[in-house]
């Protein structure tokens, strides 16, 4: 068998608006050789404009590429679109989820897209009841989307990507709005779908934890160029000399240029994540070495009065990579 | 559910035959169920189109019944010669502009991309949003139509044959113009906006179609009265007034000669309208622009 998907070249420009009399091109995807297995489990990652949901448009037929070509299943995105748009299922997080029909149900929506995607009416139904049990709207399936929240309709958005089963998923950060319990439930059946039932999956996401825990392999995204291929281990060793620390600091009562602050200590190179964690703040810092900085970092958090609960050397993990790689530093 | 049990559910394979008249359906009916949800503008609308017949109605009481006798539909009341006009009018108006601003609607919602992104054709798709416009234009141009009748006493010929005939007038006046609205559909992919043109277009037909008075009027105007008959509504208008207010039958040779005009217009411009449309959707394919965020 085939790849799931293997592209040639795949570019795409973008024509831009005219300055000074002269057409400003955007090169969104920038000749992408890519191949990915059957069954594969792909993360796709990548800071904002570096052309992951255009890559992704272009393989679901929605973009038309300028150069280069792609297979998607077997099928050639160009001369066989028809064949292509069966064969996969397509999630993007778009604000607000606004792919929906709002002025359908849940169960109407999802009933609409079976029937684009010509699942048989009994079979139709029995993914329905299914999938909104699953995705916990049961109760609310009759509403009409336009009063669900941010959650609710992601959760609409993701069971439509999945209601005809097909054998890959473009799933373009599948976890954007959701609580941290559906985030961890679809995570869950993610993996499962891709470990028990072989499906293909290219996942993008800005949450690296995520990433890290569910691919195989990852690809960075810089630029509309691949900058990086490997599994999740290579990148970890690609980064032995990065040295990360985080400072956990209790309470969140923080001003926000704390990180901008933390960066003008000697020895710190940059913040890497920071996030907060029940009723504490988790700042994850890059720098050159953690002997030298953690004193003077304790030192000045002291002076500012800030109230640390830990600071403690950390094993870089795929933000690092990322940062490092699509900073450029 | 749990993961184990959806996983479980999805070992099933589904056979998974394409129809086209089941993409035609379901783009009707996801539609239709819309239409229904804007429940206060369907009440607020019909309200409208009563108020306008009824002052119609009282126009009419101005208008000399000897000079509707110039119109070559015999004697007839103003109110039935105008009746048709605006309940023809109103019909071609809003399947129009149902099937050229279906896809803007799309595009602004953000849904026209899993549109795309799903094994349903174009034509599919245009087909499931037409029905839809003609059923919903039909209940109006119908409320038009029996509120004249019923309410107002209008004098129409009013038979199973003129009915039939009137309904077949209709679908082939809408069919003259279906090559417009799907080329009108292309143009505001790309340019996102044509309302004005729209309006323009809606009020040109209105006015040369002689919705409101007798078409004979411009003939004193050498240029209006042949730009009246370059629009393939004349033709309609007049045939569903020949069957309407006369009784003439389809096949009449004045009526039948409406009719055949209205196949060719139908005949050249979807063709056109089609291929205007496929240059639309490539063109946002390419630009990047199926959705705008």
């Amino acid at each position: 068998m085939g790849y799931a998907v293997e592209t040639l070249h795949l570019t795409k420009v973008f024509k831009g608006e005219k300055q000074r009399g002269k057409r400003q091109h955007v090169t969104a995807v920038d000749h992408i050789d890519l191949t990915i297995e059957p069954g594969e489990l792909f993360g796709l990652l990548g800071p904002n404009g570096a052309g992951k949901t255009t890559l992704i448009k272009m393989l679901c037929t929605i973009i038309l590429p300028t150069e280069g070509t792609a297979k998607v299943n077997g099928y050639d995105i160009l001369r066989e679109p028809e064949k292509v748009r069966s064969s996969f299922g397509w999630f993007h997080g778009e604000p607000g989820g606004r792919s929906l029909y709002w002025r359908l149900s849940a169960e109407d929506n999802l009933r609409f897209y079976a029937y684009l995607q010509n699942v048989p009416k009994a079979i139709a139904e029995k993914r329905i009841d299914a999938l909104l049990d699953f995705f916990d709207l049961s109760e609310e399936r009759r509403k009409l989307v336009k009063d669900y929240s941010t959650g609710m309709k992601v959760r609409v958005m993701l069971a439509r990507a999945l209601l005809h089963n097909p054998p890959l998923l473009f799933m373009d950060e599948p976890t954007i709005g959701l609580d941290t319990l559906s985030a961890v439930e679809t995570r869950h059946l993610l993996h499962a779908l891709s470990v028990e039932l072989r499906k293909t999956i290219v996942f993008t996401s800005h949450n690296m934890y995520e990433v890290e825990q569910l691919c195989k392999r990852v690809a960075i995204m810089r630029r509309g160029r691949i900058i990086v291929d490997a599994s999740p281990a290579v990148l970890r060793d690609m980064i032995q000399d990065v040295r990360a620390i985080e400072v956990e600091i209790k309470g969140k009562n923080h001003p926000a240029e704390l990180g901008p602050r933390l960066v003008a200590v000697p020895g710190v190179k940059q913040v890497i994540e920071q996030r907060e964690e029940a009723d504490t703040v988790v700042i994850r810092l890059q720098v050159d070495d953690e002997y030298d900085a953690i004193p003077r970092l304790t030192e000045r958090l002291h002076v500012d009065g800030v109230k640390v609960s830990a600071i403690r050397q950390v094993e870089p993990t795929l933000e690092d990579i990322f940062v490092r790689l699509t900073s450029g530093r | 559910m749990d993961v184990h049990g959806l996983v479980d559910l999805f070992r099933e394979e589904a056979p998974q035959a394409s129809s086209e008249l089941l993409h035609v359906w379901a783009v009707f009916w996801a539609n239709f169920k819309i239409f229904l949800s804007y429940r206060t503008w369907v009440i607020t609308e019909t309200l409208s189109t009563v108020a306008s017949i009824a002052m119609y109605s009282l126009m009419g009481l101005q208008v000399e019944a000897k000079r509707l006798g110039e119109t070559g539909y015999g004697s007839t009341s103003w109110l039935a010669f105008a009746l048709v006009g605006v309940a023809s009018v109103n019909y071609l108006w809003m399947c129009i502009n149902r099937i050229s601003h279906s896809m803007q609607n799309e595009v602004r919602e953000g849904t026209l991309e899993q549109i795309i992104a799903s094994p349903i054709r174009l034509r599919s798709y245009i087909i499931g949003q037409s029905i839809r416009g003609f059923l919903v234009s039909g209940y109006f141009m119908l409320g038009v139509l029996l509120v004249g009748i019923f309410l107002l006493q209008a004098p129409l010929v009013v038979t199973v044959e003129t009915i039939l005939s009137f309904g077949i007038i209709v679908l082939v006046m809408v069919g003259s113009y279906i090559g417009i609205g799907v080329m009108t559909a292309g143009i505001i992919l790309v340019y996102k906006k044509a309302d004005p043109l729209t309006f323009l277009f809606i009020s040109i037909t209105e006015f040369l179609g002689g919705v409101l008075f007798p078409l004979n009027y411009l003939k004193n105007y050498p240029l209006l009265w042949t730009l009246a008959w370059f629009m393939p509504y004349t033709y309609a208008l007049d045939a569903a007034r020949r069957v309407l207010l006369t009784g003439s039958s389809l096949t009449s040779p004045a009526v039948l000669t409406d009719l055949v005009v209205l196949t060719l217009y139908l005949v050249i411009s979807l063709p056109l309208g089609l291929r205007v449309f496929r240059w639309g959707y490539n063109r946002i394919r390419d630009e990047g622009t199926v959705a705008t965020y």
